[in-house]
């Protein structure tokens, strides 16, 4: 794996272009084109290894192999249950879904919801398969996973129990593009168990690689109509439905004919003149093509002889109806709205949101420092700078601002729900910030400026997100999980109407400033040159082992600061950055420039260790860095921490100066390298070992 | 140039891997598990533990003892998420590795000193998979080698693990095959520091 060489490679593939819908990522390097027709020429029906027709992929407790509820269950093929199967029958349908025994209803009713935009459904169900020609037991499917689009390849064999499908299948008995959807998304999530319970807006975003928003009607922010006319000119998916209170509400029906505990599609927000008055309108969708509200507004009610001016048709399609928005607010309970990327809206004469989106890691020790409760460690956890320049342009909504959402992800929680895990409890807070954009703001900034705005809960969702209207500035937003020191990774998104730039603080430079103070010979006075002879032995050279003997004498007479020892290892890398001369061994001016240094790093270890514990704690280790002269971004500082950190999260004097001179080390050949300034360098096989061996 | 080890298979479902393995690979997860301890995952401490205990068996092996530093370094060449730990794959990988280079110092310490000799150490790394021109034999000789250019196994294994660490980064990032990679400095960084 050589670790960092491969998640390097990927970021660069994806930089290329990889990840995209179009170019989605291969899931397990699975190659749908590649195995079928290899199936197909040897005449067999696609079995896949990676998600086997076994017990291990149903689930591991509730659906475990020893549970009442998998017991005698079977897999069979859509061609073993039906005589005549079909992938899709007369273009996907809402009924095409019904729910099996697992509790994934939120997934459901996204993929109901989908099946009303036919061309985000065309991303996630590809249409080069069938029943028919080509058959060859495998289909695949493409979701959208933490920021890439993955390509999922399955075979056909659905689990069943007496005969039927076990979970989802379709109304109409030989259609089986659902079942197969959510065996592929299971298959993602680690087994069919692992979907158990979710947000639907879980699964919007999983098929639409959007952003959602949930809205609550008891508290609807004041400008909901505008949030809503505006999500529906930018193309985005929009659901809402009234609560219920016991599950014997589910799906009963109120007086007016509005269904409860069902998910409708809310299609259209326009403002009409009734009666010398402007009156907001919305138009609902029943997915079921029937059962409409009845109330004020319906299909062909009086309120409609009273509009002047621009008029909606007033008679909508089936399953269709307009309703006032204040009789929406009271009747209904909350809005879920799925805001799409730029790339899924197919459509040019949509409003675009502009999004920027970033991958960040929380590891304990660098960057999980945990809310901002923890005064201590919270400035640790990564830091992104948004700059809000124009502002809204929306005249009806005496606000002025600049609005954005911004969506914070935990990756990858729900597959390790097998091993115990479990979602993290997460959210942000947001600064108002001026000045220089690239660097890490310290603990000092956090404990004197308030917060302007934070998500609006911690909460153990796989996603929070939430919208903002600012003044035009420059705000940092900061994400973490609740209590530190959990290692985790996330993505992180803003959505802004109007162009927004946003820096994450970790792409900033890497530099290194510092003035070696090179002494030579002749600036040796004789005290310390009969010190060096006293060490170096007849050759008068400093040899690694000597140096370590050295180095240990010294430490070891010091009850101030803590160490194991320097190993031979680091007093090599000692010698090889101070060796100019290229023997592998330290002259008189070079052993003076050496202990110069480490002089100087003693003293801001000194300095930088405030708790006098003789160690440095990882966020001190971050200032004396600085101090040292390092700028250093989130990625580079969680790999020092991981690599020279002690099991307690305490860096030694040791492993301090070793870090800090290996870096510099690392920085000076880099700048050597780099003759010409242009920020990168090519090295062939031969010099790549050379500088990686040392 | 460089004839690489396989490198570890793609991360499977656990479910997956349990099923398929092999009674060996069964034995070797019991014993994984024993040392990885509750969170699973091998830690350089760890790692020291288990390989001293491991070479305290072979007498005829020349060492003082791997060194919580070259562990350290081991781990990290390894650990693709800088978490500073090591999963069941990766230390697996490690792990055979190990017993695999183990065998090529035995060989290749011809006059049973226990260490591997400047004359010796070319003969080796060709035998591990690592044809390295006389430049680079010298400089690891000086990096790896004591005063008198021998190695010792706890060295030879630290270079080793890293060596074959840098040549697969080294075709990782050169997707082109051209022969050289080119790396900004914060990839430069990440890759040299942590190691």
């Amino acid at each position: 794996m050589s670790g960092v060489a491969s998640t390097l490679a990927k970021k660069r593939a994806m930089a290329a272009g990889f990840g995209t819908n179009a170019n989605a990522v291969r899931y397990l390097n699975q190659n749908f084109e590649a195995l079928r027709a290899q199936c197909l020429d040897n005449g067999q029906l696609f079995s896949d290894p990676m998600f086997p027709a076994a017990p291990e992929s149903l689930g591991f407790k509730e659906l475990g192999s020893s549970s009442y509820k998998t017991r005698g269950v079977t897999w069979k093929r859509p061609t073993e249950l039906v005589s005549k199967p079909e992938f899709i029958v007369g273009g996907a349908t809402r009924t095409d879904i019904c729910q099996g025994a697992l509790g994934d209803c939120w997934l459901l009713a996204a993929i109901a919801s989908l099946t009303l935009n036919e061309f985000v459904m065309a991303r996630v169900v590809p249409q080069d398969q069938s029943f028919g020609q080509n058959y060859a037991g495998i289909f695949h499917f493409q979701f959208w996973q933490f920021g890439e689009w993955v390509d999922v390849v399955i075979d056909d064999r659905l689990p069943v129990k007496d005969g039927e499908l076990l979970f989802v299948h379709s109304a109409e008995g030989r259609e089986f593009w659902s079942a197969l959807l959510e065996k592929a998304y299971a298959k993602v999530n680690g087994c069919y168990e692992a979907l158990s319970g979710g947000s639907t807006t879980e699964g919007f975003e999983d098929f639409t690689g959007g952003i959602a928003e949930n809205f609550d009607l008891r508290q609807p922010p004041s400008n909901l109509f505008q949030v809503i006319k505006k999500a529906l000119e930018a193309g985005a998916l929009l659901g809402c439905s009234i609560d219920i209170t016991s599950a014997a509400d589910s799906e009963a029906v109120t007086r007016q004919k509005l269904v409860k505990g069902h998910a409708y599609s809310l299609t259209g927000a326009v403002e009409v003149n009734y009666r010398g008055r402007q009156e907001k309108l919305v138009r609902m969708r029943n997915p079921w093509g029937q059962v409409e509200w009845t109330g004020a507004w319906s299909d062909g009610s009086s309120e409609w002889s009273y509009v002047t001016g621009d008029c909606p048709h007033a008679n909508a399609e089936d399953g269709e109806f307009w309703m006032s928005f204040n009789e929406f607010l009271r009747n209904y309970s909350r809005v879920e709205v799925c805001t799409l990327t730029p790339d899924t809206i197919e459509d040019d004469s949509v409003k675009h949101w502009s999004i920027s989106k970033f991958d960040g890691t929380w590891r304990r020790g660098s960057t999980a420092g945990g809310c901002r409760n923890n005064p201590y460690t919270f400035w640790m956890n990564p830091q992104f700078v948004i700059k809000l320049d124009e502002e809204d342009d929306d005249p009806d909504d005496g606000e002025v601002g600049c609005s954005f959402v911004v969506g914070l992800i935990q990756k990858n929680r729900r597959r390790l729900r097998k091993q115990g895990e479990d979602m993290h409890t997460i959210g942000f807070a947001i600064y108002e910030f001026h000045g220089q954009r690239d660097v890490h703001l310290d603990k000092n900034f956090f404990l004197s400026h308030a917060q302007k705005a934070r998500s609006e809960t911690f909460i153990n969702l796989r996603e929070v997100s939430n919208r903002f209207k600012l003044p035009p500035g420059e705000y940092l937003i900061v994400p973490s999980t609740f209590d530190p020191h959990l290692n985790g990774d996330f993505c992180i998104r803003v959505f802004s109407e109007k162009q927004a730039e946003t820096v994450n603080i970790d792409d900033v430079f890497l530099v290194f400033v510092s003035v070696q103070d090179l002494v030579s010979d002749q600036d040796v006075d004789s005290g310390f040159k009969n010190l060096f002879t006293k060490l170096a032995g007849p050759d008068m050279e400093i040899s690694a082992s000597e140096l370590q003997t050295i180095m240990n004498k010294i430490v070891s007479k010091r009850t101030d600061i803590k160490t194991d020892g320097f190993s031979l290892d680091t007093c090599r890398v000692m010698v090889n950055l101070m060796d100019d001369s290229g023997n592998g061994k330290l002259g008189l001016g070079e052993f003076a420039t050496l202990w110069k240094k480490v002089q100087n790093y003693l003293s801001i270890y000194k300095k930088n260790d405030s708790d006098n514990s003789g160690t440095m704690s990882t966020p001190e280790m971050r200032v004396a860095l600085k101090d040292a002269g390092f700028s250093l971004n989130n990625t580079i500082y969680q790999q020092l921490v991981a690599r020279y950190s002690d099991p307690d999260m305490t860096i030694d004097f040791d492993n301090f100066v070793s870090c800090l001179m290996r870096m510099e080390l690392m920085f000076r050949i880099f700048y050597k390298l780099d003759t010409n300034s242009s920020g990168s360098i090519e090295l062939d096989f031969q010099q790549w070992l050379t500088f990686a061996m040392i | 140039q460089f004839a690489p080890s396989n490198p570890p298979p793609p991360r499977r479902p656990v479910a997956y891997a349990e099923k398929h393995e092999s009674d060996e690979e069964k034995q070797f997860r019991r014993v994984f598990q024993q040392l990885a301890g509750d969170d699973m995952e091998v830690s350089p401490t760890e790692l020291m533990n288990i390989l001293n205990k491991i070479i305290g068996k072979h007498g005829d092996l020349k060492t003082d003892g791997f060194s919580i530093e070259s562990c350290r370094s081991m781990v990290a060449v390894m650990d693709s998420d800088s978490t500073g730990k090591l999963g069941f794959h990766e230390f697996k990988y490690l792990w055979d590795n190990i017993k695999k280079w183990q065998g090529v110092y035995k060989t290749f310490d011809e006059d049973r000193s226990g260490s591997i000799g400047p004359n010796e150490l070319p003969k080796a790394f060709t035998a591990a998979g690592f044809r390295l021109n006389d430049q680079l034999f010298n400089m690891i000789i000086r990096r790896y080698s004591d005063e008198s250019g021998n190695m010792d196994f706890d060295n030879y294994i630290g270079c080793l693990v890293r060596l074959d660490a840098m040549c697969r980064a080294f075709k990782t990032l050169d997707k082109d095959n051209n022969g050289t990679i080119k790396v900004n400095i914060k990839e430069w960084l990440q890759l040299t520091m942590y190691s």
